[in-house]
């Protein structure tokens, strides 16, 4: 199909192409020691996804019925953390680790620099995943600051294994069979590289205290889900879309400009989380306006994968992962802007300090990150394995995460907009506490639906596993 | 030599606009903000006290309370509008980004009562039926008889074990030290925003 794109170079553009061939050339020649680390980094992040938000469960159940589990390894405010570090550090971390040590090699059209630096990645990460629950759980966490719980030792593990993993990266790329540096690996290994200096800033403790730990918070939060996540999540997009749908991303040019925004604006918005607090206004101005100026990165990835997945509409029917994509691609879009309007001082009167912020929490890090990462997962491990995950159950997982997610945005987005209104009227605080009780009802139910969705991923994921080691070179290579 | 086939160039690149603008964003004004004097009138937390903010933090309190009052008119309830000199000596920060419970910047001012805040922390809905904090009996004994010294929760007969007194332990009080102590200086500072 001809399309017009923005070219940047003849040679990008052959690459480009490139890169969609290789949906054609890779699969009959996978590596299958690099299959099974994969697998193996996806087998432990759907183990800490239902963990995580299994606890999610529960503490979304004790905002109606608080006395419920009262034990106190299982307290609201251990079992939150819990929450909150398993599904980003357990689950959303390990599943892009995993599909960026595909991605980032046949990117690049070689392999995987050292398998073995991945695997002792995986088990640091795991070990500190494992002994950050175990610690919050019993009350040690580093101050409550939100989503650097985990003590500092931890967060040597935490360092030691993203160095690993730029070491890797960095590596493969140098030793790329081809002469660009395509897209998705500008994104990702930034973003590696990104998250080590923020893991940094962040533990170091002599120069945060009091208020000036307050600013090094919104940004170390923010930097979080936008130097990490983000860039990271949509440098894989970057790769897998072209090779599901074997054509050419629409813009490579908008991807490059999509990178340096994100850089800069990105960057610089922290102080968003802590309008009308006393961090100088200053700070909180230039958050605003960059937050506003976030719409430009936001679109160019949200337009140009929209536009590359123009005119699939009987493909998506057919495909396990292109209805995650695009759930994935449209949240991202909508997510974001709903972030940039909460970031205006006019609204965030109303919304700061509610439960509209966890709804937008969840429609960014469930509705984009996850549902990009499921649509990574569905359609590379069949091509890797030969093993097709069964139909009807990537459909029910696909139904109970979308349907889920959409109770619980939509439930607290009306409930936190309810909250606000009534502080706003000045009525007694506990009547904002009495008038959410329908809306966490709503999200309990909102969520169950995705924890099940999430029992029924783990079960896609065991058909789509590898075979065991001894039945590898027997195995055919390619599947239908 | 471009972004697009030399990756030094390009990751160092990404790389150093990352921490030059960290540096410029983030580093600097943390530095500065630390070195806020503490506002007139602030005291330093007692040791009991400083005891109790620990157990604050290892209980998470700070997912549903902020410690901070924003300059808005929804906010006055809560007290004056923070000032950074508040922070002097608030290390871990427990400023909060979410209210599912009240402000507690001014609380030692609005609830001075250590009782009410004894039977609140034992169970919130003894003393507030909608209530939908945790309990925390977890700081306190149940027992036949109080000891010599040791402080009695006179906690309503519905919410407490038949024939049983409730104690509070040393945590229970430390904590209550601390929600007592958390009480804005009177003297307003600036109001708002640091000025800068
Ligand atoms: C699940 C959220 C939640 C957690 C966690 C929580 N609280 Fe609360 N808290 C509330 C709610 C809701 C109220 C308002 C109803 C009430 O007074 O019980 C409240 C009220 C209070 C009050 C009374 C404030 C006033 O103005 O009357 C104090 C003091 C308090 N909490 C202290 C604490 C402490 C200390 C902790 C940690 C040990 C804690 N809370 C943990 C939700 C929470
Ligand atoms: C244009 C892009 C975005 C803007 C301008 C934006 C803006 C905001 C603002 C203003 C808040 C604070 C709300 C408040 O406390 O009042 C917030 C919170 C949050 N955002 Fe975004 N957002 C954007 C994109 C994203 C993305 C892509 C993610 C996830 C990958 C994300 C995840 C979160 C999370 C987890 C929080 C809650 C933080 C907390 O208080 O714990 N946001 N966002
Ligand atoms: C991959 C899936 C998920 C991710 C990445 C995720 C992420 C998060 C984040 C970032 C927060 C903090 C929000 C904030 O501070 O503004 C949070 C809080 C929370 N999440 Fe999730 N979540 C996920 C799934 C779930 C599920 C399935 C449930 C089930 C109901 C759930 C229930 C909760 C609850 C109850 C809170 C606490 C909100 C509060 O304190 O008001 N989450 N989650």
């Amino acid at each position: 199909m001809a399309r017009q794109t923005v070219r940047r170079a003849p040679e990008a553009d052959l690459y480009k192409q490139s890169v969609a061939r290789l949906i054609t050339e890779t699969s009959a020649r996978e590596d299958p020691v690099l299959t099974r680390i994969l697998f193996q980094y996806l087998g432990w992040a759907a183990f800490w996804l239902v963990v995580g938000t299994l606890a999610g469960g529960i503490v979304a159940l004790k905002f109606r019925f608080p006395d419920f589990l009262d034990l106190p390894f299982l307290s609201f405010g251990r079992l939150r953390a819990i929450h909150t570090n398993t599904v980003f550090w357990g689950w959303t971390s390990l599943a892009m680790m995993g599909l960026a040590l595909y991605a980032v090699p046949r990117a690049s059209k070689t392999e995987l620099y050292s398998v073995k630096l991945a695997k002792i990645a995986l088990w640091l990460w795991n070990v500190m995943v494992l002994m950050g629950t175990l610690a919050l759980a019993s009350g040690i966490n580093n101050g409550n600051q939100e989503y650097r719980e985990y003590v500092w030792p931890l967060a040597l593990l935490f360092a030691a294994s993203l160095l690993l993993h730029v070491i890797n990266f960095y590596n493969t790329i140098a030793r790329r069979k081809m002469k660009e540096i395509y897209i998705s690996n500008w994104y990702i290994l930034s973003a590696f590289l990104w998250t080590l200096v923020l893991a940094t800033i962040a533990y170091l403790p002599w120069y945060q205290r009091g208020l000036g730990q307050t600013i090094i918070q919104g940004y170390y939060m923010h930097q979080g889900v936008g130097m990490w996540f983000t860039p990271t999540v949509v440098g894989l997009t970057y790769y897998f879309l072209p090779l599901f749908l074997n054509r050419p991303i629409y813009s490579y040019a908008l991807g490059v400009l999509g990178f340096w925004t994100q850089l800069v604006f990105y960057t610089i918005i922290g102080t968003h989380h802590f309008i009308f607090s006393p961090i100088p206004w200053l700070l909180q101005t230039i958050a605003i306006v960059f937050s506003v100026g976030m719409m430009v990165p936001v679109w160019a990835g949200t337009g140009n994968f929209l536009l590359t997945m123009k005119g699939i509409g009987g493909l998506i029917r057919r495909s396990y992962s292109l209805p995650f994509i695009l759930v994935g691609v449209i949240s991202y879009g909508l997510a974001s802007t709903q972030g940039t309007l909460e970031a205006f001082r006019t609204a965030n009167l109303t919304w700061h300090f509610t439960n509209f912020t966890v709804g937008h929490a969840h429609f960014t890090m469930y509705g984009f990150v996850a549902f990009l990462i499921w649509g990574g997962i569905y359609g590379l491990l069949p091509r890797l394995t030969g093993k097709e995950p069964p139909v009807k159950a990537v459909g029910v997982h696909f139904w109970m995460s979308t349907v889920g997610m959409a109770i619980y945005v939509a439930s607290l987005s009306v409930g936190g907009t309810l909250q606000g209104l009534l502080w706003s009227a000045q009525k007694p605080f506990l009547e904002s506490v009495v008038a959410m009780a329908p809306h966490w009802l709503w999200r309990a139910v909102g969520g169950m639906l995705m924890i099940l969705g999430h029992l029924v991923f783990a079960y896609n994921l065991y058909h789509m596993r590898p075979a065991a080691r001894s039945t590898v070179e027997a195995r055919s290579g390619r599947e239908q | 030599m471009n972004f697009h086939t030399n990756p030094r160039l390009l990751y160092l690149t990404s790389l150093l606009i990352f921490v030059a603008l960290s540096l410029a964003i983030a580093i600097y004004p943390a530095i500065e903000a630390s070195k806020v004097p503490p506002a007139p009138g602030l005291e330093p937390l007692s040791p009991s006290a400083q005891r109790g903010r620990e157990i604050y933090v290892a209980e998470g309190c700070s997912y549903c309370h902020t410690q901070q009052v924003r300059p808005l008119p929804q906010d006055q309830i809560f007290g004056r509008p923070s000032a950074p000199g508040d922070f002097a000596y608030s290390t871990p920060q427990l400023l909060g980004t979410e209210r599912t419970g009240p402000d507690l910047a001014n609380v030692g001012n609005r609830q001075p009562s250590s009782t009410w805040h004894l039977i609140h922390l034992y169970n919130p809905r003894a003393v507030v039926r909608e209530s939908i904090m945790p309990a925390y009996w977890w700081y306190f004994q149940r027992k036949d008889q109080a000891g010599p010294g040791e402080v009695v929760v006179p906690v309503p007969d519905a919410w407490k074990p038949k024939g049983k007194v409730v104690v509070a332990t040393p945590d229970a009080l430390a904590l209550v030290d601390y929600l007592l102590a958390l009480k804005q200086p009177a003297v307003s500072a600036p109001s708002t925003g640091a000025g800068k």
